[in-house]
């Protein structure tokens, strides 16, 4: 119990931190979180993905429910404040997990608007029709970006995946 | 990746939805339309979906140690959940035991994969059929009372752990009915902002009110402690539907020199129309019927 919050505590309060509005809303995220972690716990498959995905996932999941019960309070930054935000460094991304590092990889290869439509729902949580309203884009052309941007982060994942199984 | 998933043919309408609830959630209608889409299909593609969400939210995301206190109401709370349910740490699942010896003993069915590969000896087998499984049990089936979350992830049929036998309902303890609340779109959710008061020093906080079943907490971090007989704190509710100036008595509460973190039941002694602002003042042992507000500690409003 111990060693899971002092190895994955870090991760799941900066997550939270990300995507909550006040130091109190992450707070409760993450407890929130750190129960469905131990209830999750015996579904974790180190064959699908590494511990730092998983509890990723089960974070985002937790902190979506958090997003979407506050959609009626206004956004949390301005778009000039979301910029000074965006993916910069894939090298930390290397230190977190293998599998975060290939997805900086695939969004090097993105286009900027792509990367962006990308970077507005994943990284600060907002919902698609929002980021179609701030970046003045259809929302036909945001969903079209976020599909092929986490389809090519996926493809990203899976050929990191081949190619290592393929070593060993 | 599996030819069912988001490769060979999948349609696009169906990964429309996927990518919406991966970002946003879907709304019940968009549920329902998704369920008419081949479970299994769906269910592989929103789980690749999700590790490829949950990979890009790892890129460059800088880490931070919770604060103290909030690791302290962690172990708690972990403690709590281990105790009472017989759930297994995420380090050792118990799964995992068994899948080891099977990964052992063939080891080319195990692609290593990266971190996957470092923790390695967490392999298990079995756990990718059960959350393709666990998610087409959430598509096929209304998501019961609890968070979503958690039972989308827990379904009882799919439960991995070992099921201990039924045992007397409990009553939530004040932290689980909160967190029951605030699992409900209903529930109001207002921060407290600390006053200027030594005893609100550094404080954070919050109160969850739901207006149906008036039923609601307050959730404190770092509030000093109080001796009961001296001074109490007390709760107040103001209702829109009442004169301002009178707050209904949310009732008195104290705070163990030891507690870092309290959550508080709202004990209002009327009926409250519409919650619109908390109080907490510091008042004599046992409170007070009428406040003068003259020794307020944290308040918050909705906005």
């Amino acid at each position: 119990m111990r060693e899971c919050i002092a190895e994955y505590g870090a991760l799941v309060w900066s997550l939270a931190r990300r995507l909550t509005r006040t130091p109190a809303d992450a707070e409760d995220a993450t407890q929130e979180i750190f129960l469905d972690i131990w209830r999750s716990a015996g579904r974790f498959d180190a064959t699908q993905g590494s511990d730092k995905v998983f509890i990723a996932m089960i974070a985002r999941r937790r902190l979506i429910d958090g997003l979407r019960k506050k959609t009626n309070e206004p956004p949390m930054d301005p778009v000039e404040a979301l910029e000074t935000i965006a993916w910069s460094d894939p090298g930390t991304a290397s230190e977190i997990s293998h599998e975060a590092e290939q997805a900086a990889k695939a969004l090097k290869e993105l286009r900027p608007e792509q990367r962006q439509v990308l970077e507005l729902g994943l990284l600060h949580g907002l919902s698609q029709s929002e980021i179609a309203a701030r970046l003045n884009m259809p929302l036909g052309t945001v969903k079209s970006f976020m599909r092929r941007g986490l389809i090519k982060v996926r493809e990203f994942m899976k050929i990191d995946a081949e190619s290592v199984s393929a070593r060993v | 990746m599996s030819e069912s998933g988001l490769h060979g043919q999948p349609d696009d309408a169906m990964v429309d939805l996927l990518v919406k609830q991966v970002i946003e959630g879907l709304s019940p209608a968009e549920q329902r339309e998704l369920e008419a889409f081949d479970a299994l299909r769906a269910g592989e593609a929103l789980v690749e979906l999700e590790q490829a969400a949950a990979a890009v939210s790892l890129v460059g995301l800088t880490l931070e140690e919770p604060p103290a206190a909030l690791r302290a109401m962690l172990q708690r709370r972990g403690e709590e959940l281990i105790g009472a349910n017989n759930v297994v740490d995420f380090k050792r699942p118990s799964a995992a035991r068994s899948a080891e010896a099977t990964a052992a003993a063939a080891p080319a069915a195990n692609p290593v994969r990266g971190d996957a590969g470092r923790s390695g000896t967490l392999g298990w087998l079995a756990a990718a059929a059960c959350l393709v499984l666990a998610i087409l049990g959430w598509l096929r089936s209304p998501p019961p009372a609890a968070p979503a979350d958690t039972a989308r992830l827990n379904p009882p049929a799919l439960q991995t752990s070992p099921v201990p036998p039924p045992a007397p309902p409990q009553p939530p303890t004040p932290t689980e009915a909160r967190a029951a609340l605030l699992a409900r779109s209903d529930t109001l959710k207002i921060t407290l902002a600390p006053t200027k008061d030594p005893a609100a020093a550094g404080v954070t906080g919050d109160a969850v009110w739901d207006p149906a079943t008036q039923k609601g907490f307050l959730h404190f971090v770092g509030l000093a402690g109080n001796d009961p007989s001296v001074k109490q704190y007390q709760i107040w509710v103001f209702d829109g539907k009442r004169d301002k100036r009178y707050p209904v008595d949310g009732g008195v509460f104290d705070v163990p020199a030891d507690s870092s973190e309290v959550v508080i039941p709202i004990r209002a002694a009327l009926p409250i129309g519409e919650a619109k602002a908390f109080a907490v003042t510091v008042e004599k042992p046992g409170g007070v019927v009428v406040s003068a507000l003259g020794h307020v500690v944290a308040l918050g409003a909705a906005s």
